[in-house]
């Protein structure tokens, strides 16, 4: 295995690991840090979470054009790949507050099969982002990485999505603001 | 200014917030100098199941205010509050089968008698 890719994959991993270290040893304070112009913080956390999954999709697509799986439009732009970029950056800045907000006032949770499995998953995001991040960034990675882990970021945030979001959803109704 | 640099910039404010927020996990980290009593079998298992929602003090959270009378104004009868703690209700989980029926009464009793 080439040494660039084994140390982006570390670094994945170590970012992965040290969110899920902080969530365990952190003591959840329960406390809501802010609601913007929200009226709860689980709504803003609900919207935000969907809208980086909005943002996400749009990424997709437009890689899909990038790689030319697609061909609407006919012509590519030539802005393309730094609306690309933006949509993904966009996605990361939207799960910023979600994520402080898991973290810092609830942490790590085991309490049943969902909440467990959103927690490592919301930390497994954040390695795999952090992967394609450096990979997007070093030259000399085999063709498949970006596909494969940008494929792996956005089914990751659709299953943060389900089993956060489509879960409050179910249990309490679609969010007011 | 051209779309890319425009990227650039939303890039590194990004960045910056992110490591803002970084720096908030740990600068915001509690002092641990509440007025709750912090030791017993009680105190362990209300940190472990119930500080992450109604806050290490008891101050309230995501889930209600315990602390100073307010559980107690709540549920005047123990046994209520047990039967609550025990089944879940709403946004209230269930800890019938989590914890032990000893534990649910420490938990219990910490909630009325060590959150001050």
């Amino acid at each position: 295995m080439p040494v660039k890719l084994l140390g982006i994959l570390l670094a994945g991993a170590a970012a992965s690991i040290a969110l899920g270290v902080y969530g365990r040893v952190h003591d959840p304070t329960g406390e809501k840090p802010y609601t913007l112009f929200f009226s709860e913080t689980i709504n803003l956390k609900v919207w935000f979470a969907s809208a980086a999954l909005l943002f996400a999709a749009i990424q997709v697509l437009l890689a899909l054009r990038l790689y030319d799986k697609i061909h609407v439009p006919r012509t590519a732009p030539p802005w393309l790949g730094d609306a690309h970029r933006l949509t993904g950056i966009v996605t990361f800045g939207l799960t910023l507050p979600v994520a402080y907000q898991c973290l810092w006032a609830l942490g790590f949770q085991s309490t049943d099969t969902r909440v467990l499995l959103h927690s490592l998953l919301g930390c497994f995001f954040f390695g795999v982002f952090t992967i394609k991040v450096l990979a997007v960034r070093t030259n000399g990675l085999p063709n498949w990485l970006l596909p494969v882990v940008g494929g792996t970021v956005f089914a990751t945030l659709v299953l943060i999505w389900t089993t956060s979001s489509v879960w409050f959803w179910r249990e309490f109704g679609f969010p007011s603001f | 200014m051209t779309f890319k640099r425009i990227v650039n910039v939303i890039e590194v404010v990004t960045l910056v917030i992110a490591i803002a927020f970084v720096v908030a996990l740990f600068a915001n980290e509690p002092g641990g100098s509440g007025g709750a009593a912090r030791s017993g079998p009680g105190y362990d298992v209300y940190l472990e199941n119930c500080a992450r929602c109604h806050g290490q003090d008891g101050q309230g959270g995501i889930g209600p205010k315990l602390a100073g009378g307010a559980v107690v104004n709540a549920f005047p009868d123990e046994a209520d509050q047990i039967r609550l703690v025990e089944g879940g209700e709403g946004t209230m989980p269930s800890f019938r089968g989590d914890l032990s029926p000893a534990q649910i009464s420490e938990v219990v009793e910490y909630t009325r008698s060590g959150l001050k």
